[in-house]
């Protein structure tokens, strides 16, 4: 946690707020190069606009899922070496995939805007949609299993588990395009494949992929500070509560 | 250890009691809704979601199995085929090289005017004679939802890449001679 003088408690240094700004002037820039600089499709016209906001969304849950992955197992090996020991990765791995829940979120919505004008409907219950709404289900329910009143290691580690149980169907989703036949079409971007996007389109969506990443971690960042405030927080009523019974026994005697 | 201040509270363990009881309710709630959310989707994936379409030609091979079940067919509609009358959309579709007729009659999306774009048809087999670009059919398709299922293939307005909308080699082998495009 950082402080500055004359406040008390910050989830800003001077380094994440350069950041946040950076995140800011990046997502203007994506802004302009996805709605104005880049081409409609030839086929979907306007509509292929909303790739540069979904297609990077679900990169970016894969990836803080991922983050919230490593630091489960992380927290995992070393919480048994040491009784108290690995809180920061629990932390890490929180404020991860709430920021993953929130892409997931954006994909989803973006992704139903743009089937409603592509496909001509909201919803279809094929391999990748189904798989994805699962992953938001799974994800939504380790934040919820995060606010079960436990004490903090034994919660850590419950939590562990399920983010490591919950990571198996990230895969599934990526390559359920190509595992099933399904209404969505194959992924845009995947590692060994030529992608079938022309010039300034390929570029605008690299380009919001880095823009999204870098408001991701910014978020990450934030979150995970925010989680340390409210782990302080607790920390020092349960001080004020045993001093006001030392008082309290204090003054019995 | 017990930290309720004593003087204010009467019965601090009763009410610790209820404090964590009211919360294990809502959490309990929540995880029910979870749960029931997640064996929905589980139980929509598994109806529907490893086959969400039969293409073409494996839906004409099955036919006989398939009867009057309604079912999705995918394929590439024909742009020459298509033809509009009174809220009634007939064209056809083709998938290796097998074609279908097809009787639409709702309002087809926007994009299925694009040349050669795949759709996913809702519908079911109907027995009679439909003329069709491999010859005379026995049967139809009647459908009466259509979804257009778009690749992931993005090209600028900008460029002239009509010849590109379709796979290369899409039509190469088949042993009729398909209506060229229109555009």
């Amino acid at each position: 946690m950082a402080q500055m003088p004359g406040t008390k408690h910050m989830t800003a240094t001077p380094a994440t707020r350069v950041l946040g700004a950076v995140a800011l002037v990046a997502v203007l820039l994506m802004v302009l190069l996805g709605l104005v600089v880049s081409p409609a499709d030839v086929v979907q016209g306007q509509a292929v606009r909303m790739l540069y906001l979904h297609v990077p969304s679900i990169w970016i849950a894969y990836g803080a899922f991922v983050l919230t992955s490593l630091s489960s197992a992380l927290f995992l090996i070393r919480s048994r070496r040491r009784h108290d020991g690995g809180r920061h990765y629990d932390r890490l791995a929180g404020s991860a995939a709430e920021v993953g829940v929130v892409f997931t979120g954006i994909t989803l919505a973006t992704g139903m805007l743009w089937g409603r004008v592509t496909w001509g409907t909201y919803w279809q219950w094929d391999a990748r949609l189904t798989t994805t709404v699962l992953l938001f289900v799974t994800y939504l329910g380790y934040l919820a299993l995060r606010r079960l009143p436990a004490a903090p290691m034994t919660r850590g580690r419950r939590t562990a588990v399920m983010a490591l149980v919950s990571f198996v169907n990230v895969p599934i989703v990526h390559y359920s395009v190509d595992w099933w036949r399904t209404l969505h079409q194959k992924a845009s971007l995947s590692v060994g494949r030529r992608p079938e996007i022309t010039g300034e389109m390929y570029w605008t969506l690299l380009y919001s992929t880095l823009a999204v990443t870098i408001v991701a971690s910014w978020l990450i960042v934030h979150r995970y500070r925010v989680i340390r405030l409210e782990e302080l927080r607790d920390e020092e009523a349960l001080e004020a509560l045993i001093a006001s019974r030392l008082k309290e026994d204090d003054v019995q005697a | 250890m017990d930290l309720s201040p004593r003087h204010e509270v009467e019965n601090p363990g009763e009410l610790r009691r209820k404090v964590h009881r009211n919360r294990r309710w809502a959490v309990l709630a929540a995880t029910v809704v979870l749960v029931a959310a997640a064996a929905f989707i589980t139980a929509q994936g598994l109806r529907n979601a490893t086959l969400f379409f039969r293409n073409v030609d494996e839906a004409v091979e099955q036919r006989p199995e398939l009867g009057d079940r309604r079912f999705r067919i995918q394929g590439r509609v024909i742009p020459s085929t298509v033809r509009s009358e009174s809220g009634v959309t007939t064209f056809q579709i083709i998938h290796d090289c097998v074609v279908a007729s097809v009787r639409h009659t709702a309002d087809p999306p926007e994009l299925f005017a694009s040349p050669w774009i795949p759709v996913v048809l809702e519908g079911e087999w109907i027995s009679g004679q439909a003329q069709t670009a491999a010859g005379i059919d026995t049967h139809y398709f009647q459908s009466d939802r259509m979804l257009v299922k778009h690749t992931n293939e993005y090209a600028s307005v900008n460029e002239q890449r009509v010849s590109e909308k379709l796979p290369r080699g899409f039509l190469n082998d088949c042993p009729f001679e398909v209506p060229a495009a229109e555009s």
